[in-house]
């Protein structure tokens, strides 16, 4: 019953959440740079949580994560703006084609990452930190010489169709798929590496292919979400994904707590509010980046393993019990008394 | 036929043999013991038994097939598995997890039924965890099966790293000191546990030991390696006449403390 309720509460309480800040929106309670900010952190949590397999469940060390996002970004972009550049386009086919861009997207990332990852994940050691900062700068590089998409000036007039709701539903997938991945074999094996790869290949883990479907898996969540990012911006130039927008995801991942995705999410939603909420400052709004770096320096300080390491809220959890039969616990109750204390 | 054929196995570090000429046939069921002064080469063979180091000369052949030339993780899905002689377990994880990771290769859901965590993914991930507690129980351990390995005692963490090797359902089980840094009664107990894995489930076992009064009781064979040379092979009460092992391992007399 409670595992019932832990599967179907999630869904409720973001869509009773998305009906508050309706609410608040009407009242004027909250304004659309509010409600701006809120997808750019949606946006944010899906990349720090895709991060967050690479380098928290998987312990390798990715920093260019951002390139993933811009190939999703461009990818999707591209294909809307120029499905709906051109013609008229049929109002009932915008949402489908808006799906399938973000599918695409994330498959070009996906496959990028899997020729990126298959040479470089093979070699042990920090190998994989050096080759995805320079895979970001190629990626960056390439974009800003590309005429037809715009090169460095950008690509303009990509359909806005993002929304609070659209952002909220892919959130939701992220994070259920996620938890999912985690608390499945291929998890498993992932942790396993993570923490002591000698072990892992001695039991029969084949170390280089598990931590490419981590790292493939990860770089699509990340085209996602930057497909999402394009049509919610509506504006993408390639500086907007360089080592700055990796490092901001490596810092949320940290701050938050790597290795628990609950932390991937606080870290993102909580510092990506913070610069914005420290513009009440006024005349000292030039100190907010400066307060910023503080709560950082105070969180590393005080929680170095980030403000939820390790530990996970219970939606993101999956529990022994919930997939146990009954009868099992019946059958030895002493098995069961041990199990509940 | 033998499970294990091992022929002139040897292995060079760069102009040092640390291994020379090292030939084993073990037959299924069996429990032997390899036993040597520190820097003999134990641990090398059972390095080069599991695919960690490719050796320089010789063969492996495991139930017929030639093992040489694969990776280490191939090595552990043909039925080779072990411990480590510095416990190497998965220590964020939760003693029920180490166990079940040994299984990654044996699952066969995909990686979409994961992810959306179907019905018959979660059906198997149901058989998993109970095959898992079903190998816990053997050791002691079920009751713990939440705890993360890393806050498990000392000798449950070497007992966890055991029952984790079985997981791998393997043809043949090396443990490399199985009860280094135990005490006195930890140490009955493991040789107890050791005799009924292979009493009851007729487990092929090589074990690398110090504690001669750990090993003597428990095994078949016994060889005994000094300097990467097989100088001695057989029944326990053999080794322990034969002049050369006193000589080069247990030193002047034995008393059963190594």
């Amino acid at each position: 019953m409670k595992n019932k309720l832990n599967s179907i509460l999630p869904p409720v309480v973001l869509v009773l959440i998305y009906f508050l800040i309706q609410l608040l929106l009407s009242k004027k309670i909250l304004n659309p740079y509010h409600i701006q900010i809120l997808m750019f952190a949606c946006v944010n949590i899906m990349l720090t949580v895709s991060l967050n397999i690479v380098n928290g469940f998987t312990g390798q060390f990715c920093i260019g994560h951002a390139g993933f996002m811009s190939l999703g970004a461009y990818g999707s972009a591209i294909i809307t703006t120029m499905l709906f550049g051109g013609m008229k386009m049929d109002p009932n086919l915008r949402i489908p084609v808006f799906l399938l861009s973000l599918l695409v997207g994330g498959i070009l990332a996906a496959i990028v990452g899997f020729l990126i990852g298959l040479p470089t994940l093979k070699i042990k050691g920090d190998y994989l930190a050096i080759v995805t900062l320079a895979f970001g700068e190629i990626v960056r590089s390439t974009l800003r010489l590309i005429e037809p998409i715009g090169a460095a000036r950008g690509m303009i007039g990509i359909p806005k169709i993002t929304n609070l709701a659209w952002m909220f539903f892919f959130v939701m997938i992220t994070l259920y798929i996620t938890r999912n991945f985690v608390y499945s074999r291929y998890g498993r094996a992932s942790i396993a590496i993570r923490d002591n790869e000698i072990a892992a290949d001695a039991m029969g883990i084949n170390t280089t292919r598990y931590k490419v479907i981590a790292f493939v898996f990860a770089a699509f969540i990340a085209g996602v979400a930057g497909g999402l990012y394009a049509h919610l911006m509506t504006f993408i130039q390639p500086d907007s994904f360089s080592f700055v927008k990796s490092n901001e995801l490596l810092v949320y991942l940290y701050a938050g707590g790597s290795g628990s995705i609950t932390g991937s999410v606080l870290g993102a939603l909580v510092l990506t509010i913070i610069p914005e909420a420290l513009r009440f400052l006024g005349n000292l709004t030039n100190w907010r980046i400066v307060i910023y770096a503080v709560i950082l320096v105070l969180i590393m300080l005080y929680k170095p393993s980030g403000l939820f390491g390790g530990k996970e809220i219970s939606f993101l959890r999956i529990n022994r019990d919930s997939f146990r039969k009954p009868f099992n616990k019946f059958n030895d109750p002493k098995l069961a008394d041990k199990q509940n204390s | 036929m033998a499970i294990l054929e091992v022929k002139n196995l040897s292995i060079e570090f760069g102009g040092l043999k640390a291994v020379e000429d090292f030939n084993l046939s073990l037959e299924k069921g069996e429990l032997i013991a390899i036993i040597g002064p520190n820097g003999a080469g134990k641990t090398t063979i059972f390095n080069m038994l599991t695919g960690i180091y490719p050796p320089s000369n010789g063969t492996i052949h495991l139930d017929g097939e030639n093992l040489l030339g694969r990776k280490p993780f191939q090595f552990a899905q043909a039925g080779i598995a072990r411990t480590f002689q510095n416990i190497r377990l998965f220590s964020n994880a939760s003693v029920i997890d180490n166990v079940k990771m040994a299984n990654t290769a044996d699952s066969n859901e995909n990686f979409f039924e994961s992810i959306l965590r179907t019905p018959g993914m979660v059906e198997k991930e149901r058989q998993l965890d109970e095959h898992a507690l079903e190998l816990l129980s053997l050791f002691g351990l079920e009751g713990q099966a939440d705890t993360i390995a890393k806050n498990l005692p000392y000798g449950a963490q070497r007992r966890l790293e055991i029952v984790r090797a079985l997981m791998l359902n393997p043809k043949v089980l090396l443990l490399d000191e199985p009860v280094a840094g135990m005490i006195t009664t930890e140490l009955d107990e493991m040789a107890q546990l050791v005799k009924e894995l292979r009493e009851k489930h007729g487990q092929t076992i090589i074990l690398i030991e110090h504690h001669m009064n750990f090993v003597m009781p428990i095994v078949d064979r016994i060889i005994v390696l000094n300097f990467g040379k097989t100088i001695s092979e057989g029944t326990p009460a053999e080794i322990q006449k034969d002049p050369r092992v006193i000589e080069a391992y247990l030193g002047g007399g034995f008393h059963g403390n190594a």
